[in-house]
């Protein structure tokens, strides 16, 4: 199937999915009938979503509930049972380089930095990885630093930071190749005030060029809003 | 993708650079080990060797050859292993690199750092022991490792897809660089296995390698014609290394459907 062929799939896709948003409005990702089961048990069950272009969402749930699950799979990290993911209409399994290449990631947690590593030398990394030309990397890497309020931090080691600094690091590499989704598992965690709103100025950003951000958050942060807010509950997203 | 595999190149390089002393203390360990291996050649007066000399050189190369064989045999599984208990194996697995890539190219600078390693050692080994270096033919010991790294590269492939799957390969790692020490000819000639366990000097890519090694680099004769020697090392890495490759991107599939690529 050509990329057209499998955009205008997934459109087509979109306007069957029974959620909340509007299927006139172009969309960045679309999951359809997703299911994934631990040990038996459907985590995720025939799950649908839709999340349109330039629009923060958020995703709510109890512990344990799959709210990670759901991240881990729509970051190309599991494979699900049953069920389709399109990010702008490229589906993981037809175009893995491409569909990664749209999608910026933040796990729980704080790892994923390499300790010995300066913070200019983990973000040059992650623009290799990316594939961000040679010619922009520098910019990138010297705007996300300044995206999380880095610069004074860009020789310092990994491992002589805080938890909160180490959480800013992870956050300017997932938004250093500017991609058009932004998955942020419990993004707050260890940010303070000052550290959230730059997340939140972050998002803004994304979504005025377009792109589109999920997030697994708590609901009761101050300061802290999305456009669009769905509760995960019995395996199945349903909007808040 | 050679710019996600000069990424990956550049990562080791610095974090190399940040142990201070890893790579002389790698490197003085390794002049530890000539020196060691130069009074056990003096007790060497057996054929096919000649003199202690020319079993100086045979074993020293085979060492080196070993060294060169950890780096792309035990290194990617450690390094693979410390990634996933880092958490930044995920980093890697979501990038548009692809964590089949990147696992491929964690060989990379382990095997160019133990190539500059090896070589340095053998200056050494010319410069204090006096080993008999074939300067006409040893610059073809360059591309001759290359082609043997091809060669070694399947076996680390499948070691880190065994790490991915069950997440140790530690023992198996051993018993592999076990195995290919005893029927490789690193310590001894081949000509010496018992008739039992002769074929398996002949059906792996390491015997040839270290053949050709020592031919450009000491003079030794070839046991077979070279093209014939060229043709195993070519023949193994061009069926094995795309096949090896197939079994990590399975691998990664597998981790991927059961949510263990992660885990550690």
């Amino acid at each position: 199937m050509t990329p057209d062929a499998v955009a205008r799939d997934v459109e087509e896709q979109a306007t069957d999915v029974d959620t909340a948003s509007s299927p006139a409005r172009p969309t960045t990702l679309v999951l359809q009938g997703v299911t994934k089961r631990w040990a038996g048990r459907a985590v995720l069950d025939q799950a649908d979503l839709v999340v349109e272009r330039a629009v923060s969402a958020s995703v709510i749930g109890h512990n344990g509930t799959g709210k990670t699950t759901l991240l881990r799979i729509l970051a190309g990290l599991i494979l699900p049972e049953e069920g389709t993911i399109a990010l702008d209409g490229i589906r993981q399994e037809d175009d893995r380089r491409e569909y990664q290449r749209r999608l910026g990631y933040v796990s729980s947690g704080d790892g994923g930095l390499y300790a010995r590593l300066k913070v200019k030398q983990n973000l040059e990394l992650w623009a290799g990885l990316a594939f961000v030309a040679p010619s922009q990397r520098r910019a990138a890497i010297e705007r996300s630093l300044a995206r999380f309020g880095l610069e004074p931090l860009a020789s310092r080691r990994a491992d002589r930071l805080s938890l909160g600094q180490r959480q800013r690091v992870r956050l300017a590499a997932a938004f250093l190749h500017e991609p058009q989704l932004v998955l942020l598992d419990e993004p707050f965690a260890s940010l303070d005030d000052q550290g959230a709103d730059q997340l939140m100025a972050a998002i803004a950003e994304l979504t005025r060029r377009g792109g589109s951000s999920l997030a697994c958050a708590p609901a009761d942060r101050p300061g802290v809003s999305f456009d669009q807010a769905y509760v995960l509950a019995d395996g199945g997203l349903h909007p808040a | 993708m050679a710019g996600g595999a000069l990424a990956l190149i550049r990562r080791d390089f610095q974090l190399a650079l940040s142990y201070r002393f890893q790579l002389v203390a790698g490197t003085l360990g390794g002049l530890f080990t000539l020196t060691i291996f130069y009074y056990v050649s003096r007790l060497v007066r057996v054929g096919p060797f000649d003199s202690p000399d020319e079993y100086y050189a045979f074993v020293i190369v085979g060492i080196l050859i070993l060294q060169v064989l950890n780096s792309v045999l035990a290194g990617p599984p450690t390094i693979l292993r410390q990634e996933l208990v880092a958490g930044t194996f995920e980093r890697l697995a979501v990038s548009p690199f692809g964590p089949v890539g990147a696992v491929a190219s964690m060989m990379l600078f382990p095997f160019i750092l133990a190539v500059v390693t090896a070589s340095i050692l053998l200056l050494f080994g010319v410069a204090i022991f006096g080993v008999d270096l074939q300067l006409s033919t040893a610059a073809l010991a360059v591309p001759a490792a290359v082609f043997g790294g091809l060669a070694f590269a399947p076996f680390g492939a499948l070691l880190v897809a065994l790490v991915i799957v069950v997440k140790q390969a530690a023992m198996g790692t051993t018993w592999i660089i076990a195995m290919i020490s005893l029927v490789a000819g690193i310590y001894f000639p081949v000509a010496l296995l018992p008739g039992w366990i002769a074929w398996a000097a002949e059906v792996q890519p390491f015997t040839p390698a270290v053949d050709l090694l020592r031919h450009f680099l000491i003079g030794l004769p070839l046991r077979e014609a070279a093209w014939l020697t060229i043709a195993k090392i070519a023949g193994f890495s061009a069926l094995f290394l795309p096949l090896s490759l197939w079994v990590l991107a399975a691998a990664v599939r597998l981790g991927q459907r059961r949510g263990t690529i992660t885990e550690y």
